[in-house]
C-alpha cells in the first residue's frame, strides 16, 4: 500500500481524537458556559496517567523517570488517566465553579496550567521534567503483535469506537434534560435557580465529563505516538480547540466535530509541511499560532455562532403566536 | 546581614513590579468590567520596546525606557480603540470577550516570537553599586524599582481623588449606567484607562525585566497569574485592593524562600490565589458587583 495511505490513517487517528477533545470542550464551554482556559492540561494529565499506568517499573539504570509503572493493560490505564483528569477537573471546579462570573474560573484555569506545568518541569527527579517520558506500550500489541504499519489501521479502528461512543454520549448529553438544564445557566444562571436548578452542581458535571472527555483523548493519544513530552502541551494546543470550537459552531456537536476536522487537522497539517527558514526555527509555528489567535477573534466578529449554528430552542405548545394573540386580547 | 532582611528586601522589590502591574490590571477590570487575558503580553513588548530603542536605534537606555512607555499607552489606546471597543458596542456577551482578549494574548506572544526571537535579551545598564539602607542592601535600579512604583501609585491616587478624570474613572468603576446618566461621557473615560492601564503595564515589564536581569518572548504572559493573586487578593477593580495585594504576594513569595526551595515560589502566589477564592473571594477591599 502507498505510504499515503498510512498518512492518511495517522490523520483519520488525530481527526479522532481531536474530533473527542472538541466534543469535551462543547460540553464545558459551547453547553455549559465554562471558560476552561487549560484545557490541554487536562488531556496532558490523561495521556500522563495513562502512559505511566501502561509502563513497566521505571528501570534503575535508565535516566528516565515517571510515577507508577503498573504495566496495566490499556483499557485499565486509559481508565486511570480519565480519573485522573476527572479528579483535576473537580478540584478545579470545587475553587472556581462556586463563583458565578467566568472571570474567576477562567483565572484559575490559566493558574493551574501554570502551576502543573512547573511543577512536572522542576521536579525532573519524578516527571523526567521537560525530556518527558517515551516507549510506552503500544496498546493491546503485545498479544497482536502486528508490524507498525497494520497497527495503524488497527487503532483507527479503536479510536474509531472510543469516537463513536463518545460522540453518541455528548449528543444524548447535549439533548438530555442535563443539557438542557445546562444551556439554561449559560443564558441566565439567576433564572435558572429561581427554576430550583443548583448551576454550581450542574456546571460541576459538565466541568468533570468535559475534562474526562480530554482525559480519554489524551491516552489515546499518548498511547498512538507511544511518548509524552511536556513541551507538547501549552497554552497554543488549548486555542487549536476553541478555534475548532468556534469555528465549527459552539453547542454544536456537529459542529465540533467539523471545527476538529478544519482546525486541528486539516489547517494545522496544511501548515505542518512548510519549509523551516534557515536560523528561525521558531518563526513558522509562531505565525501558525498567530493565525489561530486571529482567527479566534474573526470568527468571534464575523461569525459567532461558526459554521454550524447551534439550534435555537423552540417553545411548542407553550407560547405560539396564536395563543400569545389570545393571551394579548383578553 | 540577616537572611530575614535580605528576602523581605527582595519581597519589597517583588511587590514594587507586582504593584504597577497589578494597578494597570485592576483599573481597567474597574472601569470596563471584564479582564484582559492579553495583560502579561503587554509587560512583554514594554520591554522589547525599550530594548528595540535602545538597541536597534541606539537611544540611550534610559531614554528607550522613558519611551517605551507612551508606546505602551498608545497600543493599549489603539486595541481598545479598534479591538475591544467594536466588540463591546455590538454587546458581544462577557464569555466572548473573554476569549477575544484570550486569542488576543495568543496573537501578540507569537508576534513577539516572530519579531524577537526566542534567544533572551538584557538592558545595557551601568554596574549596579550596592546601597546599605539599614539591615537592607539594595543596588542602585533596585532602588530605581521601589522608587518608581512608589511614585506611581502616588500619581495614581492622586488621579483618582483629585481629578475630575479619575473621579469618573471611579464612577463608571461603581456604576457605567449611573454614570452615564450623570453626564460622564464614558467612551472618552474607557479610553484614557485604557491609556492609563498600557502605561502602567510598559513600566511594569520594564522593571519587572530589569529585575531579573534577561528576558524571553514569554515572561510577561508567565508573570499574568501573579499579577491576578494580587488583583483578587485585594479585591478585583479595587486600584488599592491591588497595592495591597502586591504587597502581600510580594513578600509571601520572596520570603517563602527561606522555608521552601525558591522554584516553587510560583506555587506560594497559588496557593494564596486559592485560598482567597476559598475563604474571601471578594478579596481584601471589596468592590461591588466585580465578584
Amino acid at each position: 500500500m502507498s505510504p499515503y495511505f498510512y498518512y492518511l490513517a495517522t490523520l483519520v487517528v488525530y481527526f479522532f481524537i481531536f474530533a473527542i477533545s472538541t466534543w469535551g470542550l462543547n460540553l464545558q464551554f459551547g453547553t455549559a458556559g465554562i471558560l476552561n482556559f487549560t484545557y490541554i492540561t487536562f488531556f496532558a494529565i490523561g495521556g500522563y496517567f495513562t502512559g505511566v499506568s501502561m509502563m513497566a517499573r521505571p528501570d534503575a539504570l535508565s535516566n528516565m523517570r515517571y510515577i507508577l509503572g503498573l504495566s496495566l493493560p490499556f483499557p485499565i490505564a486509559l481508565l486511570i488517566g480519565a480519573t485522573a483528569a476527572g479528579v483535576l477537573g473537580l478540584l478545579v471546579g470545587l475553587v472556581a465553579l462556586r463563583r458565578l462570573r467566568s472571570d474567576y474560573l477562567a483565572i484559575v484555569t490559566i493558574a493551574v496550567g501554570a502551576i502543573v506545568y512547573d511543577f512536572v518541569n522542576v521536579n525532573t527527579a519524578v516527571f523526567n521534567g521537560a525530556d518527558g517520558i517515551a516507549g510506552i506500550p503500544y496498546p493491546f500489541n503485545d498479544s497482536l503483535n502486528l508490524d507498525p504499519n497494520t497497527y495503524t489501521f488497527f487503532y483507527v479502528a479503536l479510536a474509531g469506537l472510543f469516537t463513536l461512543v463518545l460522540g453518541i454520549l455528548a449528543f444524548r448529553i447535549y439533548n438530555s434534560p442535563l443539557g438542557r438544564t445546562l444551556r439554561a445557566i449559560r443564558e441566565d444562571a439567576d433564572v435558572a435557580s429561581a427554576f430550583g436548578k443548583d448551576s454550581y452542581r450542574f456546571r460541576m458535571i459538565a466541568m468533570v465529563v468535559g475534562c474526562v472527555y480530554a482525559g480519554i483523548a489524551g491516552g489515546l493519544l499518548v498511547g498512538f505516538i507511544s511518548a509524552f513530552s511536556p513541551g507538547g502541551w501549552t497554552a497554543g494546543e488549548t486555542f487549536l480547540l476553541y478555534a475548532a470550537l468556534l469555528v465549527g459552531g459552539r453547542g454544536n456537536n456537529w459542529g465540533a466535530l467539523l471545527g476538529a476536522f478544519l482546525v486541528p487537522v486539516l489547517f494545522a497539517e496544511a501548515t505542518r509541511y512548510l519549509p523551516e527558514i534557515s536560523g528561525r526555527a521558531e518563526l513558522i509555528p509562531a505565525l501558525r499560532n498567530m493565525i489561530v489567535g486571529g482567527l479566534l477573534i474573526a470568527v468571534l466578529w464575523f461569525r459567532p455562532e461558526g459554521i454550524l449554528a447551534e439550534r435555537k430552542a423552540r417553545l411548542t405548545g407553550v407560547y405560539t403566536p396564536k395563543r400569545k394573540a389570545a393571551l394579548e386580547v383578553d | 546581614m540577616s537572611v530575614l532582611a535580605l528576602s523581605f528586601g527582595f519581597g519589597l522589590i517583588t511587590a514594587s513590579v507586582l504593584a504597577l502591574a497589578a494597578v494597570g490590571l485592576s483599573l481597567q477590570f474597574g472601569v470596563t468590567n471584564y479582564i484582559n487575558f492579553a495583560y502579561g503580553e503587554f509587560l512583554t513588548i514594554g520591554a522589547y520596546m525599550a530594548w528595540t530603542l535602545s538597541h536597534v536605534l541606539h537611544l540611550n537606555i534610559y531614554v528607550s525606557m522613558v519611551l517605551a512607555v507612551p508606546i505602551m499607552g498608545v497600543f493599549a489606546l489603539l486595541l481598545n480603540r479598534f479591538l475591544l471597543r467594536p466588540f463591546t458596542k455590538k454587546g458581544v456577551p462577557l464569555l466572548f470577550l473573554l476569549v477575544v482578549t484570550f486569542g488576543l494574548s495568543l496573537f501578540l506572544s507569537n508576534l513577539t516570537l516572530a519579531i524577537w526571537g526566542t534567544d533572551f535579551k538584557s538592558f545595557d545598564l551601568p554596574a549596579e553599586v550596592p546601597y546599605t539602607l539599614g539591615p537592607f542592601l539594595f543596588t542602585t535600579s533596585q532602588l530605581a524599582i521601589i522608587g518608581i512604583a512608589v511614585a506611581a501609585m502616588a500619581a495614581v491616587h492622586i488621579l483618582l481623588t483629585r481629578t475630575e478624570i479619575g473621579k469618573a474613572m471611579r464612577a463608571m468603576s461603581d456604576s457605567v449606567d449611573l454614570a452615564q446618566i450623570s453626564g460622564i461621557d464614558t467612551d472618552r473615560i474607557t479610553s484614557f484607562t485604557w491609556l492609563l492601564s498600557g502605561l502602567l503595564a510598559g513600566l511594569a515589564g520594564i522593571v519587572l525585566a530589569i529585575n531579573i536581569t534577561s528576558f524571553g518572548p514569554s515572561f510577561g504572559g508567565e508573570f499574568l497569574f501573579v499579577i491576578f493573586a494580587a488583583v483578587i487578593l485585594g479585591g478585583v477593580g479595587s486600584p488599592y485592593g491591588a497595592m495591597l495585594g502586591a504587597l502581600v504576594i510580594g513578600l509571601a513569595t520572596e520570603m517563602s524562600a527561606m522555608l521552601i526551595n525558591s522554584a516553587y515560589k510560583n506555587d506560594v502566589a497559588f496557593a494564596l490565589l486559592i485560598l482567597t477564592l476559598l475563604l474571601r473571594p471578594q478579596g481584601i477591599i471589596r468592590m461591588a458587583g466585580k465578584a
